[in-house]
């Protein structure tokens, strides 16, 4: 109600400024306020609502009262008579989208109702995830020929939340990791799980690909680092194959979002460059993953992503800064090094890690800046204070995690916090500048 | 025709189906036999008013069971009353219990029940039914019920799979 509220002040506003007629404010108050969320419900609507609810909750409870006196035959009769009745008033309702899109979304959950009530009729159990991929197998085709997008929301939603409980658990028909010094699972879990995740990215609606892209991305790479049958133990590979993975999610989330909508895989990229500095503090330790190897498919799929992105970097536009050919070097070059950085890790020693770590911190400190200058350049305000974040995130990230024992800490922070409140104020100074000289 | 409706009636008939598979399998001519539980984690949290089982069987151990159980997908193990009872209101029952395993169900009168594998230590499965959970509604007298201080009554349903029928309290002679 908050957005109806501004809009009245803002046309109200309008109005008297002169920019539109108070008749026009009305006209167009009037139609956005009748079109909103259960617009077309009065107070009866809703108290007949709550009495309908409040008769259908009592009717389920004194049926649960009695639930051993009621036969299995009814039980499965009034579902399937539910059942119908549901698909049918969707089906009859279609064209008022008030009634059939609550009726559609209780469709879309009848099949796992069934299936519970099923269940606990003849006492079943067993593969916990089997039943979630039965009712995603009977929701798809309502997913992919409903009119409206909710129920392909949802089942792509259940595929991957079944792709990851499954593929991550001990033993479901999905299981893919290896518990209790067992052999790896059997290949048709792998074939499984791939159609699992192809369903999953193809029913999401629209052209939007990031985030299921970046949900499938992500779940390789669990994959990788979890005891499967493509698992990696080297910390190099697995930092080569989180990195290229992460670079290729950014390049390849949708087009249309546009460079300044690549949000959330930009986001995850700078949190693994961020999390890459730490390697300042890297010890080597022969007793980290004595017990497992690399298994050479994953060692294949780390080395088969690092090509990907490189290529992708190559011939795709990148969407870390706004187009430019100065930006397009830099942010290319930033991607590409934070890749070929993890190099460093191979045989690595703590100089090694260390000059990993003032690389990351230099990629931080190039992307600010980059963020700070482009931004000021294209008069985007968001990009300058993301660079802003940028640097001074990683600006106090050192600060706390390079001094040790509490009397060197105690004054280096002493020092360094008058430092940085002087550093604070003019960077700010220069931040409100910058954005000034945008705003004019 | 509407492409939805035959969504919908696809649906529908698939649940019918099952549903009849399920009503025949439980209502199958196979003999009915109790089989031993043992303790387990009271309640399945999850689910609410379900008991979780556990069984003598589930570790099968004579035979081929642990070659089998730990190489197959799936397999079959053989009940049989070897004369062991448990004392309950209607008097003392025999327990089944498992004598031998095979990848295939062989032909014959013994009892042969279809299980999967669960991974378990050093490589020792243990063998799931299907028949893992019950459930109890709030007037039930078994509603406290606990794995182990009851024994289950079922019969062999379609495809060599267990179905769970009762529990039934054990009583301490």
């Amino acid at each position: 109600m908050a957005y109806f509220k501004k809009l009245k002040t803002d046309l109200a506003g309008a109005a008297s400024e002169g920019i539109i007629t108070p008749e026009q404010a009305g006209r167009v108050w009037e139609r956005a306020y009748s079109r909103r969320t259960f617009g077309a419900f009065k107070a009866v609507h809703w108290i007949a609502a709550a009495s309908g609810l409040f008769i259908a909750l009592g009717v389920i409870l004194v049926a649960a009262h009695n639930w051993d006196k009621i036969g299995a035959i009814v039980k499965m009769g009034a579902f399937l008579l539910l059942f119908a009745g549901t698909a049918e008033a969707s089906l009859r309702l279609e064209e008022k989208p008030a009634a059939v899109i609550p009726l559609e979304t209780l469709w879309f959950f009848m099949p796992v109702l069934g299936i519970g009530l099923y269940a606990q009729i003849f006492n079943l159990s067993g593969d916990p995830v089997k039943p979630y991929l039965a009712w995603a197998a009977l929701s798809a085709p309502l997913a992919l020929l409903s009119k409206r997008p909710l129920a392909a929301y949802l089942c792509s939603l259940l595929l991957f939340a079944s792709l990851y409980w499954g593929t991550l658990g001990a033993s479901s028909v999905l299981s893919l990791t290896v518990h209790y010094n067992q052999t790896a699972q059997p290949l048709w879990h792998w074939a499984l799980a791939l159609a699992v995740l192809a369903a999953g990215i193809a029913l999401y609606p629209g052209k939007k690909l990031g985030r299921p892209l970046g949900a499938g991305i992500a779940w390789l790479f669990f994959m990788l680092v979890a005891d499967t049958a493509i698992r990696l133990r080297t910390e190099a590979l697995i930092l080569l194959a989180g990195m290229s993975l992460s670079v290729l999610w950014l390049a390849w989330s949708s087009e249309e979002e546009g460079s300044r909508g690549a949000g959330l895989p930009l986001t995850v990229w700078t949190a693994a460059v961020y999390a890459m500095t730490f390697f300042w503090h890297y010890r080597t330790h022969d007793y980290y993953g004595s017990g497992s190897t690399d298994t050479a498919a994953g060692a294949i799929l780390a080395w088969a992503a690092l090509g990907a992105a490189l290529i992708t970097l190559a011939v795709r536009r990148q969407r870390v800064l706004p187009e430019g050919k100065t930006e397009d070097y830099l942010a290319k070059g930033l991607l590409a090094a934070s890749m070929l950085a993890a190099f460093l890790l191979f045989d690595a020693n703590e100089g090694s890690a260390k000059i990993l770590a003032v690389i990351a911190n230099l990629i931080l400190a190039a992307f600010g800046a980059g963020c700070i200058v482009s931004g000021a350049k294209n008069s985007d305000e968001k990009l300058i204070n993301r660079g802003v974040l940028v640097i001074i995130l990683t600006a106090v990230t050192r600060f706390v995690d390079i001094f040790g024992g509490l009397l060197k800490s105690g004054l280096a922070f002493i020092a360094t916090g008058l430092a940085f409140a002087a550093l604070a104020y003019f960077v700010n100074r220069g931040r409100k500048a910058l954005i000034d000289s945008v705003k004019k | 025709m509407n492409k939805l409706r035959i969504v919908f009636g696809v649906q529908l008939v698939l649940f019918i189906a099952w549903g009849g598979y399920l009503l025949s399998s439980k209502n199958s001519a196979s003999p009915e036999f109790y089989l031993e539980t043992r303790p387990v984690d009271p309640r399945d949290l999850l689910s609410g008013k379900f008991v979780a089982l556990n069984y003598d069987i589930s570790s099968p151990q004579a035979g081929t069971c642990p070659t089998v159980s730990s190489t197959a997908l799936s397999f079959f193990v053989k009940l049989e009353d070897r004369g062991r009872t448990v004392n309950t209101e209607n008097g003392p029952v025999h327990v089944y219990e498992a004598t031998d395993c095979a990848k295939t169900a062989p032909f014959g009168a013994a009892v042969w029940a279809h299980a999967t594998p669960r991974p378990g230590f050093f490589g020792r499965n243990s063998a799931i039914y299907g028949i893992e959970s019950f459930f109890i509604n709030e007037n039930n007298p078994l509603k406290d019920a606990r794995s182990g201080s009851v024994i289950a009554k079922v019969k062999l349903g379609r495809n060599n799979q267990l179905v769970l029928l009762d529990l039934v309290k054990k009583i301490q002679p």
